[in-house]
């Protein structure tokens, strides 16, 4: 192939019109150019806020978690539902996310910038003064929602993307959707483990079905809490995370053993704010679940017998541990124990009780299996079985060692007739930014551009077109 | 090599009796780019086993780079899908329409330098004419056009769905382009709340519509809108087909299809396995089957004998029966091959008649026979079903009856060929000069029934006239050998009387061998007479014209005899 030729449009499809695809979670916002393989933008959503000077001061994307300046809390815009709930702050954190890497800083004000500096004597009469620059006059902007998105918040976000940012077209899609396409499916259930929730949103001919969209709060975070309720339970000590910002030194000591770290102490009024420690705690814990946990990968669940009469536990006992090693030097194997925290994803007996958590224990219809159950049967029957041969798994916390293959089995067992086929990249990425690779994907087909909401037509009908549009 | 040459002039060999064989070609194997050639050297004759090889960016090939760089813009545009006339912006390459796709190879110094600033400075404010190549899939599915307030009261009103609903449906309908899925997911209709409160209450228990009743309600509004913009008497193929479909709508089949589909969808995993389970059971019977049919086919076969087709007459000789024997023979070989190779069919032992082993049964061969020999087939059916036909009849089908058919099929115009064929060749053409003589064809041109047995009646009558001749002939030159040895015993008894010679008996003899002469011709000028009516006839003529022309010669003789004196 002769590479100075363009590809022909009809094999390619593509239509690359500069789109920025803004894809905001709980956990993390992704932004980058439609037409490309991941994000270039990955930023917290978490936002940091401190005092300084008598003045209110704000920090975003990954200084976050770098300084831990006096009084510096930690808040996130997004509630647990996944529903933003600080309009303002979340208009800001996503404007940090593509201004600080994608749309760069517009050429100032030749006057200000110091190159052209003249002397005061000259300095012209009547300064113009320019008009706001807004951010993204000039990039279409395609943003994802959740599916059960209400309808206000859905008309708040056009409305910010419109008049704060001026982008010349918008539209807004859902994850689900998203993550179908990113997997080159129109038609799909597509199961989504993210940072709060969990949900299952079935898909047909790139629509939601509303009525089979089925969401609970046992997600990343949920796990994180079993991690804390099963580190409080310890055997041979209860394990505290202490974050790196509070250790000066540390010596490696012998598995089991209590750590020898010389901590760092902050006195009160220069000491960062707890929700900082618990953002750090967190980070801790996401490793923690990279290394440790994983999912008992069936076909039988983990309090369940064997097929070989022994019971599972007896049987994850005998696989050797992994270990893993705290930021205070402590460190230990983890044996049978890093199955049980995720058992309850599946199981909801098996959730570890932990009465101080925020979570209140799931019910048995909040367990994966249930939800898609729940969720299949709030779609017609015919397109069930096709549902089930298209179940796409996405979302990072998806990527727990293990879990495609309990899902698989926990489909299997669930609904023996149809295939059960479960879709999920390897690609870490792909599984990370699914909805964000779905979303980069249209915005750069040909086709799309139709469908885009321009600012005439929000001019002409107001918020409320996206309702109308965004179906 | 010089003590080989050696040992063969010691032995008188022949000096180099064959060409010696070429010395064995070294591979030379080429350096590969990027070791040195000394480096090269120190790995030996041979080659190490690992490959060298260098992974290089090959780069655009060099031809490539003589091509000027063609210039990319980021271009606005419009889609015409829109309706807002939204312009975004794409790359795409300069002048794309207007210039050829190839530009021809130009000065290129010269061009590169002037064309960039003037090219941009005329594409900025130049519209994008093209249309947009995606706008073409913005395509809507058809549907019957929108009913009235007067059509809907005339025909549409149903009891149990409002006015203000079915707008609702037949909106969701056209916004999701019949995609039922997304339009019963997406189904919520609000009753409208500012009706008077009896109505209100009525409506108040908020119905849940299923999907089927969704359909039924717009499958007929859709047909009773189809049937009003054609009567279904008009309506195209494909329309009529949509039309009876969506009329023919059972909703309640249906739904009772969708709760089976349900429970086959949720079946536990008991009812899973032991489905499979009859299923395997199933396969291996008919895999049992195929087995049990291949070995009853085989069993068949062996027994088979071909049903003889057509007459056994071709047996009847003894030439015919040792071909048959020496038939059966080759097919048993063959037969006995084919077995071993377990292939079904096996070719039929008479070579004549095939039979059919395929895939089918013994009962459907014969079928298969009388399709491959319709002819013969044709024919015995005739013979089977027998039914006189009266002569009349007979003749109209051309029905005729031989005593003995000759295998093998025969022309008549073959026949009637043959019959012109004598024993000798001089009979022959003899046969051929008659027929020339009486302006008949060698080869028939209408070789019909009648015509071919006219022809074989005159060529007899032919042939009776060229014997009739001969033996006139041998008795004309008879007489004439007793004539001279009785003139020759006259003279002598002359001479020895001394009576002198009688003058006039000489020519009288020349005359009659003449007349033999022309009677010998005649005939056949009697028969060029007789040709319109041919038979017996014939011959009475030629016997006729021989009189006349006996007389005529004796005429003629006597001329001559009348010239002979005058000269003498």
């Amino acid at each position: 192939m002769n590479p100075s030729n363009p590809p022909q449009a009809a094999e390619y499809g593509g239509d690359e019109v500069s789109a920025i695809v803004l894809d905001p979670g709980y956990a993390t916002t992704r932004a980058g150019f439609a037409g490309e393989d991941a994000p270039k933008s990955l930023i917290p959503t978490y936002y940091g806020k401190y005092n300084a000077d008598g003045q209110e001061k704000l920090i975003y994307g990954d200084d976050i978690f770098v300084t831990p300046r006096p009084g510096l809390s930690i808040h996130n815009p997004i509630n647990k539902d996944g529903i933003v709930e600080d309009w303002d702050m979340a208009e800001k954190v996503w404007e940090h996310s593509f201004t600080s890497r994608l749309t760069g800083t517009k050429p100032g004000n030749p006057f200000q910038n110091g190159l052209n500096d003249i002397p005061s004597e000259e300095l012209p009469t009547e300064m113009e003064v320019e008009s706001e620059e807004k951010p993204l006059s000039d990039s279409p902007l395609l943003m994802t929602e959740p599916g059960w998105n209400p309808a206000k918040a859905r008309e708040k976000t056009i409305e910010i993307a419109m008049e704060k940012w001026d982008t010349p077209a918008f539209y807004l899609a859902r994850t689900g959707v998203l993550a179908a396409f990113a997997s080159g499916k129109a038609s799909a259930l597509v199961v989504d483990i993210g940072a709060s929730n969990v949900s299952i949103t079935p898909i047909h001919d790139g629509m939601i079905l509303k009525r089979g969209v089925q969401h609970s709060p046992f997600g990343g975070d949920y796990i994180s809490s079993q991690i804390n309720a099963l580190f409080k339970s310890n055997s041979p000590q209860p394990i505290t995370i202490t974050p790196h910002y509070l250790i000066s030194a540390k010596a490696a000591v012998e598995a089991g053993q209590a750590p020898q770290a010389k901590y760092k102490t902050f006195p009160a009024d220069k000491a960062p704010d707890a929700s900082y420690r618990a953002l750090l705690e967190e980070r801790t814990l996401g490793e923690f679940k990279e290394c440790v946990v994983q999912v008992w990968p069936g076909p039988t669940r983990l309090s369940a017998l064997g097929p070989t009469g022994v019971s599972n536990e007896d049987m994850a006992r005998t696989s050797p541990g992994r270990p893993f090693e705290f930021p205070d030097g402590y460190n230990q194997v983890f044996g049978v124990e890093r199955f049980r925290v995720v058992e309850s994803l599946f199981d909801a007996k098996a959730a570890i009780p932990d009465p101080e958590s925020s979570f209140a224990p799931p019910t048995p219809a909040q367990t994966i299996p249930e939800l898609i159950k729940a969720s299949l049967a709030g779609v017609d029957v015919d397109i069930r079985p096709h549902l089930l041969a298209n179940v796409v798994v996405t979302g990072g916390s998806s990527l727990l060692y293990g879990f495609t293959d309990r899902l698989n089995h926990e489909l299997m067992q669930m609904f023996p007739g149809p295939r059960v086929r479960v879709t999920a990249p390897g690609n870490t990425s792909e599984r990370r930014f699914g909805s964000w690779i779905g979303g980069s994907i249209l915005a750069s087909l040909g086709t799309f551009h139709q469908m885009w909401i321009s600012k005439k037509e929000y001019e002409e009908h107001g918020p409320n077109i996206v309702e109308k549009r965004c179906k | 090599m010089a003590a080989a040459a050696d040992v063969r002039d010691m032995l008188d060999l022949p000096a180099e009796g064959q060409p010696r064989p070429h010395k064995k070609q070294k591979v030379v194997e080429k350096r590969p780019e990027g070791i040195t050639r000394e480096l090269y050297a120190l790995l030996g004759e041979r080659a190490p086993p690992i490959a060298i090889n260098e992974n290089k960016y090959k780069g655009r090939p060099k031809w490539m780079n003589k091509l000027r760089v063609r210039p990319w813009s980021m271009t606005p545009f419009t889609n015409n899908a829109r309706s807002d006339g939204l312009v975004l912006n794409h790359w795409q390459r300069k002048h794309e329409s207007a210039r050829p796709p190839v530009p021809a190879p130009a000065p290129e110094g010269s061009e590169m330098e002037v064309d960039q600033p003037k090219e941009d400075g005329e594409d900025a404010p130049k519209p994008p004419e093209q249309e947009y190549a995606f706008a073409k899939y913005n395509i809507k599915p058809r549907l019957p056009k929108r009913y009235t307030d007067d059509e809907y009261a005339r025909l549409l009103k149903s009891e149990d769905w409002s006015r203000e609903e079915t707008d609702y449906l037949v909106d969701l309908v056209t916004e999701y382009d019949i995609r039922w899925v997304v339009i019963a997911d997406r189904y919520d209709y609000q009753p409208p709340m500012d009706t008077e409160p009896d109505a209100n209450a009525i409506v108040s228990a908020k119905q849940f519509r299923t999907m089927e009743q969704m359909k039924a309600r717009y499958y007929f509004i859709a047909a009773t809108m189809l049937s009003l913009e054609h009567p279904p008497s008009e309506m195209s193929e494909a329309e009529f087909e949509l039309h009876e479909k969506m009329l023919k709508f059972e909703p309640d089949r249906e739904r009772d299809r969708k709760e089976l589909a349900a429970l086959q969808l949720n079946r536990t995993a008991d009812e899973v396995r032991e489905e499979a389970m009859l299923l395997e059971e199933l396969k291996r019977i008919t895999s049992n089957e195929q087995s049990f049919i291949t070995e009853r086919r085989e069993l068949y076969s062996r027994l088979e004998v071909p049903i003889s087709v057509g007459n056994t007459t071709m047996y009847q000789s003894s030439a015919g029966l040792s071909q048959l024997l020496q038939t059966l023979l080759q097919a048993d070989k063959s037969k006995k091959r084919r077995s071993i190779l377990g292939d079904g069919a096996i070719p039929s032992p008479a070579g004549q008649t095939p039979t059919h082993t395929g895939g089918l049964g013994r009962a459907e061969t014969p079928v298969t026979q009388a399709a491959n020999k319709k002819g013969s087939m044709a024919s015995r059916e005739t013979q089977q079903n027998v039914r006189t036909l009266t002569p009349a009849e007979e003749a109209r089908y051309g029905v005729q009856h031989h005593e003995r058919v000759t295998a093998g099929v025969n022309f008549r115009s073959d026949r009637a060929q043959r019959l012109t064929q004598a024993k000798s060749n001089v009979q022959t053409q003899k046969l051929a000069s008659a027929l020339s003589e009486l302006e008949i064809p060698v080869r028939l041109f209408m070789p019909t029934e009648r015509v071919c047995k006219d022809f074989e009646k005159l060529i007899q009558s032919v042939n009776l006239l060229l014997d009739a001749r001969k033996v006139s002939e041998k008795v004309e030159s008879e007489i004439r050998v007793l004539e001279a040895a009785k003139a020759e015993r006259e003279r002598k008894y002359r001479e020895a009387n001394g009576i002198p010679e009688p003058e006039p008996a000489h020519p009288q003899v020349k005359t009659e061998a003449e007349d033999g002469d022309a009677s010998v011709l005649n005939p056949s000028a009697g028969g060029a007479q007789a040709q319109s009516t041919i038979g017996n006839s014939a011959q009475d003529h030629a016997h006729g014209a021989e009189g006349n022309h006996k007389r005529s010669a004796s005429v003629l003789s006597g001329t001559s005899e009348s010239n002979k004196r005058q000269r003498r």
